[in-house]
């Protein structure tokens, strides 16, 4: 009998009912009615997503946005190559994704004004740009929260590998907050996964034993739990808990030692080519939404040793991304999933296209109103490089294109209206992307 | 269908009250659709009183049509109307008119509606109906307004004010009569938009007819011009209404109140609960800790009456609850690092500790609410006779010295810094109503209020009260720009500035140098606004919600005036606001719920109940233990959990206790607690340090993933970022449940690690294997002994030598005998042993029990947890899965 008003008149109540009861219902109207619209593509049923998060912000130019012909001071050092696709050309260092060109495309030109990594962070990771006053829901509480109904029992619906900390459920509520790994995987080593995997050589026989006794104890609410929605979800979830923890299906998504060495052997063994593994095996197993992390990218200093070949600290930054994110698109390719999952890969912003003199060899700073961003899968058609920055890659060429807009591609590409509604906590109706609108180009 | 009259459960006297000012039935001009009904009516419309409330009832205005801030098909309107001239521009807008006073008819708000011309809304009303007349004839008479003329709204009177059901399906038609400033009274129920709170209770159509559904109490609402008016509806839940309630004591007035309730309603509140659950939910829900184990059985023990009454007094006293309500106070004003970032010369999470201990402080002497809140939103530490240069030597000696805390401050300058306040006084505005008032009144930053009287006129003057304040977050109050510019020269550091001049300081301070800090003050220059407002360009009025009007530029401090307001006895939010959140964390609910959502639409289930709190609250002189007292004394807070047929779906009625899932902090304190060795347990229970209720900061913006942050993250820690109670989360989810079973750190906590309880548990029994042992290498180095001597006997056997044979059967007969008084010790050892571990067991069960869910356990739970034990491999091993079993269930979890 409680009731919650908002501005526009809908009773917070009734929201609930909307949420809980009538998830499926109202998803699959709103698909439906789409749908009509011819607005979802046929492969859009049933998608899962990756986000590859690349915190620090890539420099723009000296991987997918080459300047080739600019004055020395902002040229950089590396050239371009061909790739599968005639006419796209990108960094001399991405020679595997040159060769699967063609499964993804390439946003050049895209823009916004935010320069400091959190706020930059916030806005590609939700696709609003960030107000202090409230926080939008990440890509994957969404995606979580618009497929709820959908997901197998036994599977968080999503998984960050190993954590983001800027892919939060907002004002949507912690009950669509990500399952953190804590952890990347190695290749060809079994995976310990934070809450999933059995820890101190504890066994499958101990836990259900210890689950029978608990089920008994548990009992002093028995008669009054179906009238309580806490208690029931308790119980609905302690369920769900334990079914993940015993699951041979849970255990078996996050185990990438089960994958064939000839499956395995491209995505190589960093640490991110071994998230890339995982995110496929993660998305064959039924998760929804995976996000996936490589940082390092803030390059104000030795941007071209870092990028190619690394410091000693660390392996170069391009050839990491380059095996992991290549075998992710072959490999879901291979198992017939890339039609079936969207994926969405970006930085917080590009880099300064003149070079600074912080160290000898030199660097980009930070620079938001010009950056690329990738998308793949799902019904997108791949093998284009869409939009252009200037000469100096500056800005944008023309219109160019904004956070908003690839996030509510994005949207589009797992068959989520982007202009759907949500309320928030206080009641004021907000949309899932505020002011973006999709890239039809990428999907022609 | 057939009406039937009303029941008024308004009694006589009221009833008399009310006929003195009941209207003849003569006096009220009819109904408009009585009327309109005719072509040829004569009567001119008036824009306010008929034109906009007809266009909101017709769903012209709303968010969906023309009510959205795009507008629709290129018109606008105000949303949910009472911003006339907006309204009446957009009618005449020169682009595109949308009235056409030569042709009347082909006005597109005539040709429209009736769907002579295309309507994207289709059809709204017919041609020749009394709407259209209405309309037609506004436009035929000049389609007037004049802002001047917009008269006001005394009362809406809505007949009957109060309704009890008897049966499904059973109809009332309602009544709305408007009572104008002038004294004219009009028939407007044609006018009003009608809402049902809950239509499980009552449905009730556009036209205000209401037909009763389910069994329950609800209201309905009722809207027209700027009046909101709820009006109770009560369907009593079973037959025991009136004489046939049973007789239920009402302890205290609290008690009183609420039975009132449940007597109109049939609902027969549930019994007193156990001692054992009292403890176990007052200790939770007072100060956020669970009780420990010893703790748990002298209470049960104590056999004094007034015990719980002075469990309460003991509680107020303890660390735990002046932390734990902190953490509220701090929930409500938003002390969150993030938004404070930069405020402070000191580092990065200063400030936010300083708001925390300067509450704490304040709550630990019991200071009075307002005298808090008046520290908080109008105080200033720069004191009058100070110069900046003298401020600045005390701030730096209070940081400096180590007997000294920002607690001693008068002030607590940050709430105006946080980052969502700078120069935005309509965020101020909000912020403030949220905070003190419990009210949301951003929906007027934009548009009427649809719950409430709030006007966008009504907002904007009320933001002005904040247009002057200058926060403390910049390096120097302007005023003050030329001893500040003294000071870092004196310093070495000037013409530094931000995160430069941030690194230089604290090292300074440390020097034992006076560093620059900011002030929160009042400043005659008013605030830069990012933008400027072209519609609320004037500063100089600020009118108090419902209140006065004030020249802000001619007081001294607006800070003051509001704080002033907020304390007066008849402001109706301030107290009203905090005893109802208050209320919300001993109860599932608040009276009004949610318990930030103060509006006239959102009506307490309980009007008298609140008021009698707030006045009492107010009469105690803003005593914040006075309302602790109050309610966790009452048998209305001490209720059972067990519902009985009459009460099990009542979730607002207080009728019973409603199991709630404990609050991050309280819930993360408690497994640390409950999984800790006994001295540990009694230490995390007596203090505060490393608990996570004396965590001063929040925001998910902050959060690490780490330690406390990822478990408190995941059991939804209040994040204060968007001036809502609901930032704090207690739903369940799924990543708590995989938390609580399978978590590294849950599991570390319940295995036989360093301060655990199971690992005490490991020392005891291990202790008593060891004597065990000592046992067995007697044994068998008699045994070898004897088999010697068995040897012996068989070679001088064969000697012959009856010396030598008898000496050895001597000596082997002593083996015996001692082999034999041996193992009789050890027969009787090894029954006491068995007997020791037995009771260990229990006790050690019993213990868990004690030490997680504040009982002991039944003979069930007992037998089946020693069977456990028994059967496991080792029973530490058995033990520890015990305790991780009653952490995992949902009587640990929750507070019931």
């Amino acid at each position: 009998m409680r009731i919650h008003q908002t501005c526009d008149g809908v009773k917070r109540r009734d929201f609930l009912k909307v949420g809980v009861l009538g998830s499926a219902g109202l998803t699959l109207a709103n698909y439906l009615r789409l749908a009509e619209a011819g607005e979802i593509a046929e492969s859009a049923r049933g998608m899962s997503a990756i986000f590859v998060n690349l915190p620090g912000g890539p420099s723009h130019m000296d991987t997918f946005d080459l300047k080739p012909n600019a004055a020395s001071e902002y040229r950089g050092k590396f050239n371009p190559i061909d790739t599968n696709v005639p006419g796209i050309q990108i960094s001399e260092h991405l020679p595997k994704l040159a060769k699967c060109m063609d499964k993804f495309v390439i946003l050049r030109g895209v823009s916004h004004t935010l320069g400091a990594h959190a706020l930059g962070q916030e806005y590609v990771n939700t696709g609003s740009r960030p107000l202090p006053s409230l926080e939008y829901p990440g890509y994957g509480a969404v995606i979580a929260k618009e497929t709820e109904l959908k997901n197998p029992t036994d599977l968080p619906s999503f998984v960050a590998v190993p954590n983001n900390p800027q892919q939060r459920p907002g004002f949507l509520g912690v009950k669509y907050a990500p399952l953190n790994t804590g952890a990347t995987p190695t290749v060809g080593r079994t995976f310990s996964v934070r809450g999933i995997s059995l820890q101190g050589g504890l066994t499958i026989e101990q836990v259900e034993k210890r689950q029978s006794l608990l089920s008994d104890l548990d009992a002093t609410f028995r008669a009054v739990e179906s009238d309580s929605q806490l208690l029931d979800g308790l119980d609905r979830f302690s369920e769900q808990a334990h079914s993940i923890i015993t699951s041979k299906t849970s255990r078996d998504a996050f185990d990438i030692s089960k994958e064939s060495p000839a499956f395995a052997e491209p995505f190589g063994e960093d640490p991110f080519g071994a998230s890339c593994l995982l995110a496929t095996r993660l998305v064959e197993s039924g998760v929804r939404f995976v996000t996936l992390q490589l940082g390092g990218w803030d390059t104000h200093q030795d941007n071209w040793t870092r990028l190619s070949k690394g410091n000693g600290r660390s392996p170069g930054l391009l050839p990491q991304l380059d095996t992991g994110l290549s075998a992710l698109l072959n490999g879901l390719e291979q198992k017939g999933l890339l039609e079936s999952t969207a994926i969405f890969v970006t930085g917080e912003f590009g880099r300064t296209p003149k070079i600074n003199s912080r160290s000898a060899e030199g660097g980009r700073d930070h620079y938001p109103r010009c950056m690329f961003m990738l998308q793949a899968g799902g019904s997108i058609r791949g093998g284009q490089a869409l939009g252009e920055s200037d000469e100096n890659a500056s800005m944008p060429a023309n219109e160019g294109f904004t956070p908003d807009d690839a996030a509510a591609s994005f949207y589009h590409n797992v068959g989520i209206d982007h202009t759907k509604e949500y309320q928030t906590n206080t009641g004021r109706p907000i949309m899932v992307v505020r002011d973006g609108s999709v890239i039809k180009k990428m999907f022609a | 269908m057939r009406i039937r009259l009303f029941y008024s459960l308004v009694v006589c006297l009221t009833l008399v009250g009310a006929s003195a000012q009941a209207v003849a039935a003569d006096d009220v001009i009819a109904p408009i659709h009585q009327r309109f009904a005719k072509a040829n009516v004569e009567e001119t419309p008036s824009f306010q009183k008929h034109v906009v409330p007809l266009f909101g009832r017709l769903g012209c205005n709303g968010r969906a049509c023309h009510g959205s801030f795009q507008g629709q098909g290129g018109f606008r309107l105000s949303l949910f109307g009472y911003d006339f001239q907006l309204d009446h521009d957009a009618l005449f807008d020169k682009d595109s008119p949308r009235v056409d006073l030569e042709n009347p008819l082909e006005s597109l708000i005539i040709a429209k509606p009736i769907d002579k011309d295309i309507h994207e809304g289709g059809m709204r009303y017919e041609k020749d109906s009394w709407q259209y007349n209405v309309i037609r004839r506004w436009i035929e008479a000049g389609a007037e307004f004049d802002k001047e003329q917009v008269q006001k709204l005394t009362e809406l009177k809505i007949v009957p004010n109060e309704l009890l059901l008897r049966e499904t399906g059973e109809t009332v038609q309602l009544k709305a009569i408007a009572i104008w400033a002038d004294g004219s009274q009009e028939d407007v129920t044609q006018l009003c938009r009608f809402q049902s709170n809950d239509d499980q209770v009552a449905t009730i159509d556009q036209n205000g007819l209401l037909t009763a559904t389910n069994r329950g109490d609800t209201h309905l609402v009722i809207s027209y011009d700027k009046a909101v008016v709820p009006v109770p509806v009560i369907r009593p839940v079973t037959d025991l209404v009136g004489d046939k309630y049973p007789q239920v004591a009402g302890r205290t007035k609290v008690d009183e109140l609420v039975i009132e309730k449940l007597r109109k309603l049939g609902v027969v509140p549930s019994e007193v609960c156990t001692d054992a659950e009292f403890l176990r939910r007052v200790r939770l829900d007072l100060t956020g800790t669970l009780p420990t184990a010893k703790e748990v059985e002298a209470f049960l023990a104590d056999e004094s009456s007034e015990k719980r009454a002075k469990k309460v007094d003991e509680l107020l006293e303890t660390p735990a609850y002046t932390a734990w309500w902190t953490t509220k106070l701090c929930d409500f004003t938003g002390n969150n690092a993030q938004n404070l970032n930069n405020t402070s010369p000191i580092g990065r999470n200063t400030p936010s500790q300083d708001w925390y201990d300067w509450v704490y402080r304040r709550v630990e002497q019991n200071v009075t609410y307002d005298k808090i809140v008046e520290g908080i939103v109008a105080g200033q530490n720069m004191q009058p006779d100070q110069s900046y240069t003298e401020y600045c030597k005390m701030m730096s000696d209070t940081y400096r010295d180590k007997d000294k805390s920002y607690a001693d401050l008068p002030a607590l300058e940050y709430y105006w810094s946080r980052r969502d306040f700078t120069n935005n006084m309509e965020a101020r505005a909000i912020g403030f109503a949220y905070s003190f008032m419990g009210l949301r009144i951003q929906c007027a930053q934009c548009h009427k209020h649809p719950f409430d009287v709030w006007s966008k006129d009504d907002f904007h003057q009320f933001k002005n009260f904040f247009a002057r304040i200058q926060p403390a977050s910049q390096n120097a109050p302007g005023d003050y720009r030329k001893e500040y510019n003294k000071l870092v020269e004196e310093l070495g550091v000037e013409g530094k500035r931000g995160n430069d001049l941030r690194r230089e300081l604290p090292a300074l301070l440390k020097e034992g140098k006076t560093i620059p800090f900011g002030a929160v003050t009042t400043s005659n220059r008013l605030l830069r606004t990012r933008a400027p407002d072209e519609e609320y360009p004037e500063f100089d009025n600020g009118k108090l919600l419902g209140g006065d009007v004030v020249d802000v530029m001619k007081v001294d401090d607006p800070r003051q005036v509001v704080v002033d307001w907020l304390r007066s006895a008849d402001n109706p939010f301030f107290a009203k606001a905090f005893v109802n959140r208050a209320w919300a964390a001993y109860f599932n609910a608040g009276i009004v719920n949610p318990p930030d959502d103060l509006n006239l639409a959102n009506p307490p289930s309980n009007k008298a109940l609140l008021d009698y709190l707030s006045k009492g609250f107010i009469e105690s002189g803003f005593d914040m233990k006075w309302v602790h007292r109050t309610i966790a004394n009452s048998d209305t807070y001490q209720r059972s959990w067990q519902p009985n047929d009459t009460n099990k779906l009542d979730e607002r009625n207080f009728s019973r206790a409603v199991a709630r899932r404990l609050p991050a902090e309280v819930a993360y304190d408690a497994i640390q607690q409950a999984t800790a060795s006994n001295e540990k347990a009694k230490w995390l229970n007596e203090n505060i340090d490393g608990r996570a209720i004396a965590i001063a900061t929040a925001g998910a913006r902050t959060a690490t993933g780490n330690g406390a942050s990822f478990a408190l993250s995941v059991f939804g820690k209040s994040t204060r970022e968007s001036n809502c109670d609901c930032d704090r989360s207690s739903e369940p989810s799924l990543l708590q449940t995989v938390f609580m079973q399978n978590d590294r750190e849950v599991l570390g906590l319940v295995d036989a690690n360093k301060n655990t309880w199971l690992d005490g548990v490991a020392r005891d029994l291990k202790a008593q294997q060891s004597d065990d042992a000592g046992t067995e290498r007697k044994i068998a180095s008699l045994e070898s002994q004897l088999t010697a001597a068995e040897k012996q006997l068989e070679r001088v056997e064969k000697s012959k030598n009856e010396q030598q044979i008898a000496k050895a059967n001597a000596r082997l007969s002593q083996i015996e005998k001692q082999l034999d008084q041996l193992n009789a010790s050890i027969a009787k050892a090894t029954a006491k042993t068995d007997e020791t571990v037995d009771e260990k067991i229990n006790s050690y069960i019993v213990d868990a029990y004690l030490r997680t869910l504040s009982r002991y356990p039944n003979q069930n739970e007992l037998t089946r947890s020693v069977a456990y034990v028994h059967e496991a491999t080792d029973p530490v091993e058995g033990l520890g899965d015990v305790l991780w079993a009653l952490i995992n269930t949902k009587e640990f979890i929750v507070n019931h």
